[in-house]
């Protein structure tokens, strides 16, 4: 069965990396992208600690509906019996590294159900990853209501 | 009366090249706020190129119904002459530097007419700023009605 942590571990770490020395763009976009995907698996598996691997501590997340959700609310949210995503889709995903900051824009789209109903959403979303500790860590992100 | 560009001149240019290399400019936040209510100042009186200023060459923006722009686009609607802001400001404004990084959470209310039809929208915004060439950038900008 597939394991989302130990993979993560393997992205997370940027061993030739730090904030100042030359980034790899190529590289780093595609790690990046990487751990948006793992993001994606972990939020469907309900994976609250491969979740708080992508996380920073200050992690400043607003939702779709315009809710200012801090790190532990967001897991809490995932974490909710009531809520039961089916299936999670990004597509038309860039990434701009300026350094030790990287900023990822595309679109969400994701099906389930939530508090017994079904719900279908489509999202532009971006979210700010930082280099720290030769990790990339998410600080901020943020979700718009698209139409399907 | 000092126009906006010459405010957001100084502001961006009064940086000590010392913290910009190590990342570590203790006015950061103040400076990325004042860079914040000039925008707003700037967006009220459709100064582009008080907007230009502070915007990267790459940024996006995702604005409140979704739309995606890169800067020129956002900079052609702002000039656009069905475009008619009276009012925008902040309720709330929250800024924490992450190295390099500054991240801007806050409230906005927002009035004006657009194609002839007047609007009021309030929304939350999350800003990200880069230190970049000895200037505060912003590089990604995103609004999400407030629904609840």
């Amino acid at each position: 069965m597939w394991k989302v942590a130990p993979v993560l571990l393997l992205l997370l770490a940027t061993p030739r990396l730090t904030a100042q020395s030359a980034v790899q763009p190529a590289e780093e976009q595609a790690r990046i992208l990487g751990l948006e995907n793992a993001w994606d698996r972990a939020v469907k598996q309900k994976d609250a600690a491969a979740l708080k691997m992508l996380l920073a501590p200050e992690l400043v997340y607003v939702d779709y509906d315009g809710k200012l959700r801090d790190k532990a609310e967001y897991l809490a949210s995932i974490q909710s019996p009531t809520f039961h995503p089916e299936r999670i889709v990004s597509e038309s995903v860039n990434v701009h590294i300026y350094g030790a900051v990287a900023v990822v824009s595309g679109v969400y789209r994701e099906k389930g159900e939530k508090n017994g109903k079904p719900y279908t959403l489509r999202e532009r979303f971006t979210d700010t990853w930082v280099l720290r500790s030769e990790n990339w860590m998410c600080v901020a992100s943020h979700s718009t209501l698209i139409s399907p | 009366m000092k126009s906006a560009v010459l405010v957001m001149i100084l502001l961006c240019s009064a940086v000590w090249l010392t913290a910009a290399q190590s990342g570590a400019d203790p006015d950061a936040v103040t400076k990325v706020l004042a860079l914040e209510h000039a925008w707003n100042q700037a967006e009220e009186q459709k100064d582009t190129k008080a907007m230009d200023a502070i915007f990267d060459n790459a940024m996006v923006v995702v604005d409140y119904d979704g739309t995606l722009r890169i800067k020129a686009e956002f900079l052609a609607k702002m000039r656009s002459e069905t475009s008619h802001p009276q009012i925008e400001v902040t309720e709330s404004m929250t800024a924490r530097m992450l190295g390099t990084t500054v991240v801007v959470t806050g409230v906005y209310v927002m009035k004006g007419v657009e194609n002839g039809k007047a609007y009021a929208r309030r929304g939350r915004f999350i800003d990200t700023w880069a230190f970049k060439d000895g200037n505060w950038l912003c590089v990604t900008s995103q609004a999400t009605p407030i629904l609840h």
